[in-house]
């Protein structure tokens, strides 16, 4: 599976995907991404630990805009 | 104090609207930009807000409603955002000038408009009137949904029809008619909807609505930090961001939230019966008075909203509106920043005092204000 952050373009895409997974039953938490994982600096993510090929699956058919998958900062 | 001025904010705000702006205040940061918990708190806050407002519309893109300051900015977004010189505009004879002076603007820089009639209790008339006003180079039509003077409701979900028709974008300001009457901008035509959070959707000042229904997406009026792509000094294309640059109002999206929520708990059609049945009576007494100049016939929920105005011969509307707010009664007098709907009645010079309730105005207000009038 790996890489369990999903990087979204928008703070609003990253409320409205928390709200779409929450209600298919998958957690999920909003975390900032890093410059080192966004080429184009400031944007949000979603950390989902667990199906998180599902949730991006899910993501995509509800037009949330995925810029990316990357691994979580050793720090968090 | 008997408040009688919804239509230019509703007064007073409900209580739970207040507690939320209150508890806004008190505890919040910047949403949008950090990461930290109490900046996401807010962003969550914001985005909710615009789950509600797009509940409320029966409209699924959260994204696609973006926070303004009034209807105003939201018009002027629309306006700015989509026309250029050779573009051709229809309004109706009854825009506020939150319609008429962008689009005066915009005639220098080579934008025309032609004005189509309204003609009130005859919508095939008035729709008429929008079909004779598009040609070849027709690009929107915008119009408001209700007069904020004389509260003639506009058949917009014909209008719409009628620009998809003739592939012209349409856009409606609906800043009178929001919390009076439902709107669905899943079975409409709506490219843009325009409207106010601080009138009939009881939020507070400062707060308005502009919803992009259509596939249209307006250029923008105004850039700047959204608190993504920083790197970049071009304006994203994500909608909400894109129209949303530099912090938002964020007590006041709350607090509309709150409102909304008032709204719906209240039921729009229980507003609605009950502003209407206190106009009605209004309208009944009025008549009876001679002196008393009414312009529109009586009311109605199929062609008006609940506004009511009306003259007082040889008085000035602002002396009447005087006499009334010495007598403990606000009103709004003048030309309600629409001089297009006074030409239409012949009001230009005169004004009109304007009565405007809200879910709060009780029965025995409209009689206090009856039996004022009758002393002038």
């Amino acid at each position: 599976m790996g890489k369990p952050l999903i990087m979204v373009s928008s703070v609003t895409y990253a409320m409205k995907g928390k709200q779409i997974l929450n209600n298919a039953g998958i957690r999920c938490e909003i975390e900032r991404t890093t410059k080192r994982d966004i080429s184009n600096g400031c944007g949000y993510s979603l950390y989902v630990p667990k199906d998180t090929d599902e949730a991006e699956k899910i993501l995509r058919e509800n037009n949330i805009k995925i810029i990316g998958r990357t691994e979580r900062s050793n720090s968090k | 104090m008997i408040y009688l001025d919804n239509s230019a904010t509703t007064y007073p705000k409900p209580l739970k609207v207040r507690q939320a702006v209150a508890s806004a205040m008190q505890t919040a940061a910047n949403p949008g930009r950090s990461g930290h918990d109490l900046a996401l708190m807010s962003s969550e806050q914001i985005f909710k807000t615009r789950k509600t407002a797009a509940d409320f519309f029966h409209f699924s893109k959260e994204e696609n409603v973006i926070f303004t300051l009034n209807c105003t900015m939201a018009v002027n977004m629309v306006l700015k955002g989509i026309l250029k010189n050779g573009d051709h505009v229809v309004v109706s004879s009854l825009e506020h000038n939150a319609v008429m002076r962008p689009l005066e603007k915009l005639t220098q820089k080579g934008v025309s408009y032609t004005v189509a009639e309204v003609f009130p209790c005859d919508n095939d008339k008035t729709v008429n009137s929008f079909r004779q006003a598009i040609n070849g180079k027709t690009k929107m039509i915008i119009c408001t949904h209700a007069s904020n003077v004389w509260g003639i409701k506009l058949p917009i979900e014909r209008i719409a029809a009628l620009a998809h028709e003739y592939g012209v974008l349409f856009a409606v300001d609906t800043a009178q008619s929001t919390g009076i009457v439902p709107i669905d901008l899943n079975n409409s035509h709506i490219d843009f909807l325009c409207t106010a959070g601080h009138k009939g959707l009881y939020g507070p000042m400062g707060t308005g609505i502009l919803i992009v229904s259509g596939n249209t997406i307006p250029d923008t009026i105004i850039e700047g930090g959204t608190g993504t792509n920083s790197i970049s000094f071009q304006q994203p294309e994500e909608l909400p961001e894109r129209f949303e640059s530099g912090t938002p109002n964020y007590s006041g999206i709350v607090g509309l939230r709150a409102g909304i929520d008032f709204v719906n708990a209240n039921k729009i059609e229980n507003i609605s019966k009950h502003e209407f049945t206190l106009i009605k009576h209004l309208y009944k007494e009025l008549s009876k008075m001679p002196k008393v100049k009414l312009y529109m016939p009586e009311p109605s929920e199929e062609y008006f909203v609940p506004i009511l105005s009306f003259n007082i011969d040889g008085t000035d509307s602002e002396n009447v509106s005087s006499f009334l707010n010495k007598k403990g009664i606000a009103v709004r007098a003048g030309l309600q920043c629409s001089p297009m709907a006074h030409k239409m009645t012949g009001t230009l010079e005169t004004g009109a005092v304007r009565i405007s309730p809200s879910i709060f105005t009780k029965s025995s207000d409209i009689d206090y204000l009856v039996s004022v009038i009758k002393k002038i």
